[in-house]
């Protein structure tokens, strides 16, 4: 017998990895933002003179910061659209991604983008679910649309 | 004190590899590599370390199927999650310590095993962006690409012909499984992928495994007459991938300080003019023009130079002469280790169709890819 094995001399095992069921705590400074999103509020920390969006545990010199409400606008810095997944299959609308920054922060909020004609530069704001339906995480914001759009309505 | 590299060998270098197990591409690579060097694994080596990650295999605690393939039973090996180049580091320093004169690495991957690919990409996201189902991990390049664009000026060309220089380079290699003959307008005009890229400007998979033998300076006397010299290698991480939001937009700040180290180490003041070529990453088309620059080797903008031809194979400073990881696809972890392997063999004069001529040192540059922030620069000579 070859060493390589021939056609239908192959033996694959198939499995699954049971990994799906995980709970992720977000903190105690976590869950306080959690609140506040769920309020329809986005929040970063202040750590002295800077201000860190999203929030986070402890500050990037590894200090405690305060848990403060940010407003916007916000500021796109990047942005991307998805028009396929990983395996090449298009997907039924392209998803348009961006990075959004506070123009007094430092970090960013990743999160979609409604806009007809994305671009660097432009101002945002971001769009809630019902405040019945929003749960404390990212997902309670639908997407970030165009302030000026939003001035319009 | 210097620290070599004595021996290299390769497993699988294809889309798929199912006559084997992840374990035989191993022990195949190994044994080659051992070979090569001219060692007896069994008696020679004094440390094993393997860079893998958990759920790229589907096995938890993976790290207990490091020590058989590669002849590590019994003896001290050292896995590391993270990329394969990122073990070559940990073997310098084990040989630079004293501790080690003859170090085995290794690193593997299997794409063609993992049926929910995009799913084990999604779990190395924050949970909280993962809920968000973006629909492409690799979105993350995208918003990388479109603020480069926007940080040094060049175009959807300029990336789209970073992907026919490397995929038609690959067309001489044959460990490049994903080569192709391909213009630039098919390219550009091709189904977008991910805005600003084609599926042409993304790289592949490929099943492969690699295992280096590197050697304290004495040791390498011993076993070759011209063994490659590890003359630099640093590694850092800018931010975590449960943190994209404090990402540098657009750079990549982790390749910058690795190779701010590694030339350092090497004793280099102007990378460019004192290496003659260089394996970098370019997974993504527009990544190879953002390390050239992170690496220091391109001052006056790297679209610039790529377009008169600079880093082409025949130009002034050859980028990528293998064809990169557009044509030899990339391969979780022992995708450094693809570069690095590139690299040894041109510098030994071992590499057949891709060959370039007099090349006496070089640059390998990886980093580990989406959604990491991690790169690993390392500088070989001759």
């Amino acid at each position: 017998m070859n060493r390589r094995g021939g056609r239908g001399e192959l033996l694959h095992v198939e499995g699954s990895m049971e990994a799906d069921k995980y709970v992720y705590p977000p903190g105690v400074l976590g869950s306080e933002a959690a609140k506040a999103l769920a309020e329809g509020k986005l929040t970063g920390i202040r750590c002295g003179e800077k201000l860190i969006v999203p929030p986070r545990p402890y500050c990037p010199d590894h200090s405690k910061g305060e848990l403060v409400e940010v407003r916007g606008p916000w500021i796109v810095e990047s942005f991307t659209i998805v028009y396929e997944d990983m395996y090449g299959n298009m997907l039924e609308t392209p998803q348009v991604i961006a990075v959004l920054r506070h123009e007094d922060a430092e970090g960013s909020i990743v999160h979609f983008l409604k806009a007809e004609k994305p671009r660097v530069g432009m101002r945002t704001r971001p769009v809630f679910k019902s405040p019945e339906e929003r749960n404390g995480t990212l997902g309670d914001i639908l997407y970030f649309e165009p302030a000026e759009q939003a001035s319009k309505k | 004190m210097r620290t070599a590299i004595v021996g290299i060998g390769w497993s699988g270098f294809r889309p798929s590899v199912p006559e084997l197990s992840f374990t035989e591409m191993m022990y195949e690579a190994a044994v080659r590599a051992y070979e090569d060097a001219g060692v007896d694994a069994r008696r020679d080596v004094d440390v094993f370390v393997s860079c893998q990650e958990d759920f790229w295999e589907g096995i938890a605690i993976n790290d207990e199927f490091a020590p058989d393939p590669v002849g590590g039973v019994m003896r001290p090996t050292v896995t590391v999650a993270g990329d394969g180049l990122q073990c070559v580091g940990q073997a310098y320093m084990m040989i630079r310590s004293g501790l080690a004169e003859l170090v085995a690495v290794e690193a593997h991957g299997k794409p063609s095993d993992v049926k929910t690919l995009q799913e084990i990409y999604e779990l190395a996201l924050d949970p909280q962006l993962r809920a968000l189902k973006p629909g492409n991990p690799f979105f993350l390049a995208g918003l990388d690409a479109v603020a480069y664009m926007r940080r040094s000026g060049a175009r959807r060309e300029h990336f789209a012909l970073v992907a026919v220089k490397n995929r038609r380079r690959g067309l001489r290699n044959p460990r490049a499984s994903h080569a192709a003959s391909i213009e630039l307008k098919a390219v550009l005009n091709a189904r977008p992928a991910i805005y600003p890229l084609t599926r042409h400007e993304i790289a592949g998979f490929t099943d492969a495994a690699i295992s280096v033998v590197m050697a304290s300076e004495q040791k390498a006397r011993e076993l070759r007459s011209e063994p490659i010299w590890l003359e630099g290698i640093w590694w850092s991480t800018e931010v975590g991938s449960g943190s994209v939001e404090w990402h540098e937009w657009g750079s990549m700040p982790s390749a910058r300080l690795a190779a701010k180290e590694a030339y350092r180490q090497a004793g280099l003041k102007d990378p460019r003019r004192q290496t003659d070529f260089a394996e970098v990453e370019d997974r993504f088309s527009f990544m190879e023009l953002l390390f050239l620059e992170e690496l220091g080797m391109a001052p006056e903008g790297a679209h610039k130079l790529l377009e008169s031809g600079y880093f082409d194979a025949e130009g002034s400073y050859p980028v990528n002469p293998s064809g990169g990881s557009l044509s030899l696809g990339t391969s979780f972890e022992a995708t450094g280790l693809m570069r690095l392997l590139e690299a040894v063999l041109q510098l030994r004069g071992e590499a057949g169709g891709v060959q370039l001529r007099g090349a006496e040192r070089a640059v390998v540059a990886s980093w580990r890819g989406v959604p990491s922030y991690t790169s690993a620069v390392a500088v070989l000579g001759r």
